[in-house]
């Protein structure tokens, strides 16, 4: 983005009004362009949402990131640079550079990493943070040419990896990954001493821009996909099953296959993460199982669900799986070596992702692999990404076993438990995870940014459920969450989300009755927005007679409630305060 | 206005959205009170990122007009 472009941004929703989130950048510089870069960036990234950004005092980073914990920012960005360990590795400090200020530097830095980690802990405890560690070069320090790393730089190379890590694991912070700036923002470039010296801040308009671009999405995520649907030949292994049979295909270094072991290994690892994946192959269904069943095959045979191998067109085939996942089709990517089916794919699903896998250009197919990860990457992982491909299979047991009629007599044999947790904990980001990105039961399609649902978590007249289920099948996790405040006699709620994966089980009965009995409300009042998508959540509003269209709004009694409620077949557990 | 004028004047909306069209020639940093240091800084860097140009220090403190900043742009760029 160039810095006019980024003005022109702001500016436009400057001039707007409504509600608005705020971005505190905490950073020991000047913050100059990256305040405009992060909040430019930011606006695009929420759909043109208002955005405005709290900045601290120059020259002290640390009570600028305990600014922010005591600020009303709904996120934060830290940018972190050599000189916030020790003003002498600044371009604006003159305290010398001798050896005995070296040795100095090194134990002093220790120490501020110290403090810097436990500022940043304390913030991320409240909101979430993103950093950005030191990006500038060193000052000329030590007795070796620029070529030979000397032992300080080193040691606060290792100092400073130790930190993050530490941020890292602990999840307290997202850190944004020095080879991904490297990458995108030329190290040889990054510096501008004479906007340093005459302004404070340090960094060339293209770096501010990268660091912020990085920044911003490390603090809004991009939706995870949730499903990869893949050919065989040539691409899970190397040749022709049909042709040269079950034991000569090959994933391999040995035969020049190596590339699919990549992909194997890859996929593998998606599955542990909770993504789905399936097969989409013109073959013969009992060859195919042959070949899945080999012991040496690097992704678990469990871990690829549904198979489907049939000599009819691809896209009926991935119609198909998207059907039985029950996942929108814009969650899902195609991964095929042969352009025409994907092609015949990309025109008969809208919004599917096709990738194209070229094992005979191995550098294509590690940039597939890294195309992959983004596609797939997300921040944390919840039990419930887990759980995801087993409650799946457990659904199809569950409708193959129903026989398409649910019956309250069926649905008791399930042994069925739903737990309510109605113990707000803003800290645990999971319903929110389930929010912005359940479609098809939800009630508005509106999604919520982390730190506003922190935000909620903390308001008095707040009530929030998280819902559990569990049955013969297995447990599902976390399936539904809802949000709302107590307006007297009345709930207004704001949001409310169910798993595709908990359908047919009465579950969204369970939960309106909990919250009539909990709260004692004797209305409901929806926030409710119809969706392409959300058609089984207005089903629902039409089963218990709520009529949006005719009165304007979605509102719910009691009496209306209980009589047309069915018989509710699950135990139930309720957590409260 | 000639090209560069207008390139310059909406380097100087992207700054001062506020500021009427009608103001942008006899504008300078003594008359508008929202033209400080940092405005000054942000308003340079968006002109020389527009005309691909660089700035020295001395031209931070000199160029504190529009009359003064489109005369050196133009200076600038007809030298190449």
């Amino acid at each position: 983005m160039r810095l006019n472009e980024a003005l022109q941004i702001v500016n436009a929703t400057n001039k707007a009004s409504g509600p608005f989130s705020i971005i505190f950048l905490a950073c020991g510089f000047q913050p100059l362009h990256l305040a405009t870069f992060i909040q430019a960036h930011s606006i695009r990234r929420l759909g043109g949402q208002i955005v405005r950004i709290e900045t601290g005092l120059f020259g002290n980073i640390l009570s600028n990131i305990n600014r922010a914990a005591e600020s009303k920012a709904t996120s934060s960005a830290v940018a972190l640079e050599w000189e916030d360990l020790d003003a002498r590795l600044g371009l604006r400090a003159s305290g010398g550079w001798t050896s005995a200020s070296q040795r100095d530097i090194e134990r002093l830095s220790i120490r501020r990493l110290e403090e810097l980690e436990s500022a940043i802990t304390k913030l991320s405890a409240s909101i979430p943070v993103a950093v950005s560690p030191p990006s500038l070069p060193l000052p000329p320090l030590g007795h070796t040419v620029q070529l030979q790393a000397t032992t300080l730089s080193l040691q606060l190379e290792q100092q400073l990896a130790a930190f993050l890590q530490r941020l890292a694991y602990t999840g307290s912070a997202r850190i944004l990954d020095p080879f991904w700036l490297a990458c995108n923002s030329p190290p040889s470039s990054r510096l501008d001493p004479k906007m340093s010296l005459l302004t404070g801040f340090p960094y060339s308009i293209k770096h501010a821009d990268a660091v912020a671009s990085a920044l911003v999405d490390l603090l809004f995520a991009t939706p995870a996909k949730k499903g990869l649907i893949l050919d065989l030949d040539e691409t899970l292994w190397s040749g022709i099953v049909g042709e040269v049979g079950v034991d000569r295909v090959s994933w391999c270094m040995e035969d020049g296959s190596q590339v699919h072991a990549w992909l194997q290994q890859m996929l593998a690892q998606l599955a542990e993460n909770g993504v789905l994946i399936a097969i989409a192959s013109k073959n013969q269904s009992e060859l195919v199982e042959q070949a899945l069943s080999r012991k040496d095959l690097l992704v678990p045979r469990g871990a690829l669900f549904p198979i489907i191998a049939t000599w009819g067109a691809k896209s009926v085939a991935v119609q198909e799986i998207v059907r039985r996942w029950n996942i929108a089709a814009d969650s899902v990517v195609f991964l095929d070596d042969t352009a025409m089916e994907l092609s015949e794919v990309q025109s008969a699903v809208p919004g599917i992702t096709c990738l194209q896998f070229t094992p005979k250009d191995p550098g294509a197919v590690w940039n597939v692999l890294q195309q992959l990860r983004n596609l797939f990457g997300k921040p944390a992982i919840f039990a419930e990404d887990l759980l995801r491909s087993n409650s799946i299979r457990s659904a199809e047991a569950l409708e193959e076993l129903a026989l398409g009629t649910v019956s309250s007599k069926f649905l008791h044999t399930l042994g069925g438990r739903v737990i309510l947790d109605y113990q707000r904990d803003s800290a645990d980001t999971r319903p929110l995870d389930l929010i912005n990105k359940t479609n098809q039961f939800n009630l508005n399609g509106i999604r919520l940014i982390e730190g506003d649902w922190r935000e909620r978590m903390k308001s008095p007249t707040g009530v929030a459920i998280k819902v559990s289920y569990e049955d013969k099948f297995g447990p599902l996790g976390n399936i539904a969450a809802l949000l709302g405040q107590v307006q007297g006699h009345r709930v207004h709620v704001t949001s409310w989300v169910m798993s595709c994966r908990a359908f047919s089980r009465r579950i969204e009965y369970h939960i309106l009755e909990s919250l009539f009995r909990v709260t004692g409300a004797s209305e409901l009042r929806f926030e409710f927005r119809p969706t392409e998508r959300n058609w089984p959540l207005q089903n629902f509003f039409a089963e218990i007679e709520i009529d949006y269209v005719l009165s304007g709004q979605a509102s719910l009694l009691r009496e209306t409630f209980e009589k047309n409620m069915p018989e509710l077949p699950h135990q139930v557990s309720e957590m409260t305060k | 206005m000639n090209d560069i004028q207008n390139r310059v004047s909406r380097c100087f909306a992207n700054v001062f959205p506020d500021l009427p069209d009608s103001e942008l020639p006899k504008v300078s940093m003594a008359s508008l009170a929202r033209w400080d240091s940092i405005a000054q800084v942000t308003l340079l860097a968006a002109v020389a990122e527009e005309f691909s140009i660089d700035f020295t220090a001395e031209d931070f403190e000199e160029l504190t007009s529009f009359a003064l900043i489109t005369d050196y742009v133009t200076a600038k760029v007809s030298r190449g």
